[in-house]
């Protein structure tokens, strides 16, 4: 393929990307590129143009009358809401306990990541992702439905004065839950001793509040990271 | 037990015959053109799509909720035909919908289409969630699953069956592209398939699949130039 040149290959690639064939790993590749690549974000945003059109060759599915509601569950998490003091008093003890299952964390990681078929296969996972680029920054992993942990794929930068806050909400839930502050780039175990079981379909989000954690108890600050618990 | 699963052309014919009256329907909805494209241009010039995202933005719950009620069937729609699996491509639905709300005031309508941007951002999270999925080790599955699955995957080879076209100038390049060739893009875009998927689909080595795609969408954009 000499003819293909290398202006090329970005746009191609960048083809490929909407298209949708790349491997998840390219894909997260790419992601983190189009941030200082303006060039390649153009190609995609051009490819993604080029391509529309073709989604009206997909029939319409009408969404069960559950899913709105719970869009809009969703939304008012993210908004201030009335203090519930109490909820975040808790963070001392999620500190301690994030100490405590460092090296156990590491080791989950390390089954998971090098060894996904080995007997300790969690019951449940989490991939967190940032929603402004879907670029996956956490992992939730479950060996049972009382014990969670929580593993960096990275590094992030916290301003100062701001902290990572840690949230789950199930799906029945009126509230999220905070699980704690959580340090960048540090893996965190947590019991769920307070909380119901863990569920299919819950959900954990990080979000950026104050050093001190959210003065009302309930998310204020942006998601960082969010996704929900699949059962494997 | 791969090579048994997809390459038998028995398996073949009988998802494109089932499929057959699926997409006589389509097809009805496409040639017709009409019906399914026009609608969304008569909508698209009443419906103002940058104003419900600068209002997204100011964080007006109705904007989105409007944005929902005209776009959420067609969205669940596409995500549904990516990742073929109903309680997944709700979820997908749910988070685009968190996301474009979230990332309202990130969309620049100098940059791009408003309906471009959210049909995007629910196709990212639908190809990443099943790239990701596809990651996993074949013995996290059950097989029985994976067997399924595969049934329930009608789109192989049935690109031809219908009329793809959508009246856009993109159309004619499509057109001079093979065939087979062009069955392989679109077959990618609709309906999510990897490149080993269309190497097992189509019986096309996976290298060769690889080389067309890359050199397709080459050709496309000179066409488009």
């Amino acid at each position: 393929m000499n003819d293909v040149n290398e202006h090329d290959d970005k746009h191609a690639l960048a083809g490929e990307y909407v298209l949708g064939t790349l491997s998840f790993a390219e894909r997260q590749a790419l992601t983190a590129r189009l941030e200082r690549d303006p060039e390649l974000a153009r190609a995609v945003r051009a490819w993604e143009e080029r391509f529309f059109p073709y989604n009206a060759l997909t029939e319409p599915l009408p969404p069960s009358d559950f899913l709105w509601p719970r869009i809009e569950r969703s939304l008012g998490q993210s908004r201030p809401r009335v203090a519930r003091p109490g909820v975040w008093q808790r963070l001392g003890v999620w500190r301690a306990a994030a100490g405590l299952g460092l090296a156990a964390s590491v080791v989950m990681a390390a089954l998971l990541f090098l060894r996904p078929a080995a007997p300790a296969t969690p019951e449940y996972m989490v991939v967190l992702l940032a929603p402004q680029n879907q670029s996956a920054g956490w992992v939730v992993q479950a060996a049972n439905r009382r014990q969670i942990e929580l593993i960096p794929l990275g590094t992030f930068e916290v301003p100062e004065g701001k902290a990572l806050e840690f949230w789950t909400k199930a799906d029945d839930w009126q509230q999220p839950v905070s699980l704690g502050l959580v340090e960048p780039g540090q893996p965190i175990r947590l019991d769920l001793d307070d909380l119901p079981p863990l569920e299919d379909n819950q959900l954990f989000e990080l979000t950026m509040e104050d050093a001190t954690g959210s003065p009302t108890g309930l998310p204020t600050g942006p998601i960082e990271y969010i996704g929900r618990a699949v059962e494997i | 037990m791969d090579g048994e699963r997809f390459s038998s052309s028995q398996l073949n014919e009988g998802l494109v015959k089932r499929a057959l009256p699926r997409y006589a329907t389509l097809a009805s909805t496409i040639t017709g053109a009409p019906r399914g494209s026009m609608r969304v241009s008569n909508l698209s010039t009443e419906f103002d799509y940058d104003d419900t995202l600068a209002r997204c933005a100011r964080g007006e719950h109705d904007a989105l909720h409007a944005l929902y009620r005209l776009e959420g069937a067609r969205m669940l729609g596409v995500v549904q035909r990516i990742v073929k699996d109903r309680g997944m491509a709700e979820d997908i639905v749910h988070d685009a919908f968190l996301n474009i709300w979230q990332r309202a005031a990130t969309f620049d309508a100098e940059r791009g289409n408003a309906r471009t941007w959210i049909f995007s951002i629910a196709r990212h999270l639908a190809l990443n969630a099943i790239r990701r999925r596809d990651r996993m080790p074949d013995s996290a599955f059950d097989p029985d699953e994976l067997e399924q699955e595969d049934t329930s995957r009608p789109e192989g080879q049935a690109f031809e069956a219908f009329d793809w076209q959508t009246g856009q100038r993109m159309d004619d390049c499509l057109k001079e592209l093979e065939a087979e060739r062009r069955s392989c893009v679109l077959q990618a875009y609709v309906n999510g398939l990897s490149h080993a998927e269309i190497a097992e689909h189509t019986g096309a080595p996976l290298g060769t699949v690889k080389a067309w795609i890359k050199r397709s969408l080459v050709r496309l954009r000179e066409c488009l130039a």
